[in-house]
């Protein structure tokens, strides 16, 4: 089976050789394309439905940014009395003359001496 | 070329009856690459259709027709690639697992002198193949469409898209591993 004489790579040169004539060149079955092209059209399905999830994604979001961003953009009534904002609403809160806050320190020592 | 550019343009614009005769030019080569390159009788139409499959989803790419040919092998290569390591993966019982007494023995059983030579093409592909199993899949198929396939250098820089050294120094340090193990099988 392995050729004989010469050195290593001439040997595995007609081995090389020998194989290529071992795996000819063959004709397809009469299903060859048939199946060619029912892969194809397999794989042109698969695409069109891909690229129209795609789509439908795409529109769903670009009509839920559109939605939101008309949300936003219409003013809304506010009650008379609500805070701005953070800092409004925490001076609301706690009044800087708020006893509980701004009151002297009062330290009961009396406990500590005895 | 087997076909003309005329033909190749064609099918670029979704012609299907050019696809079809594109794929009728070449499905005979396309096959026999396949055999050599996988060494699988019952895989090479399969892998020879996914081969086309990606000629006709990537044929509006091709710049030029002139590198056709080029762009068909690649195609080629990069599709028995896959399958290759597929098959790694599925890790399949073979027949050169087989002892050579094992082989002797189915040898014996096959009478007449048609079955004798086919056993002997089949004991090739066989001792090859477990050759061929000591390199990367990829070094696997470098080799054997330089060696076998009789690519030139400068065909499979087209090929590979890779510079002539690079190839060379791929080339031979597959080889080497190769005349290595068909070193020790000889003794």
């Amino acid at each position: 089976m392995v050729p004989k004489g010469g050195n290593i790579d001439e040997r595995l040169d007609a081995l090389f050789r020998a194989y290529r004539d071992a795996c000819p060149d063959r004709d397809a079955s009469p299903n060859f394309m048939p199946n060619l092209w029912q892969r194809i059209e397999a794989r042109q399905t698969y695409a069109f439905s891909f690229r129209r999830m795609a789509g439908a994604f795409v529109t769903a979001a670009l009509a839920l940014s559109v939605a939101l961003g008309v949300y936003m953009a219409v003013p809304r009534g506010q009650q008379p009395n609500a805070p701005q904002s953070y800092i409004e609403a925490l001076s609301e809160a706690q009044p800087l003359d708020a006893p509980d806050i701004v009151g002297p320190v009062s330290l009961d020592l009396s406990d500590a001496r005895n | 070329m087997l076909v003309d550019f005329e033909l190749i343009k064609r099918a670029q614009k979704g012609d299907s009856a050019a696809f079809n005769e594109i794929v009728l030019a070449y499905r005979k080569r396309i096959l026999g690459k396949i055999t050599r390159l996988i060494a699988r009788a019952e895989d090479v139409e399969d892998v020879a259709q996914e081969v086309f499959l990606r000629l006709y989803f990537s044929l509006d790419q091709l710049r030029t027709p002139e590198v056709f040919e080029p762009w068909l092998y690649r195609l080629t290569v990069n599709a028995a690639y896959d399958h290759l390591r597929k098959q790694r993966r599925r890790q399949e019982f073979r027949i050169s697992d087989l002892s050579e007494q094992q082989v002797m023995m189915a040898d014996a059983t096959a009478g007449g002198k048609v079955e004798r030579e086919e056993q002997q093409q089949k004991k090739i592909r066989e001792f090859v193949e477990s050759l061929l199993s000591e390199v990367s899949e990829s070094d696997r198929i470098l080799l054997m469409m330089k060696e076998v396939e009789g690519l030139s250098l400068k065909e499979l820089e087209k090929v590979y898209d890779v510079n002539e050294n690079a190839l060379k120094v791929r080339l031979f340090r597959a080889r080497q591993r190769v005349l290595k193990a068909f070193g020790s099988k000889e003794q």
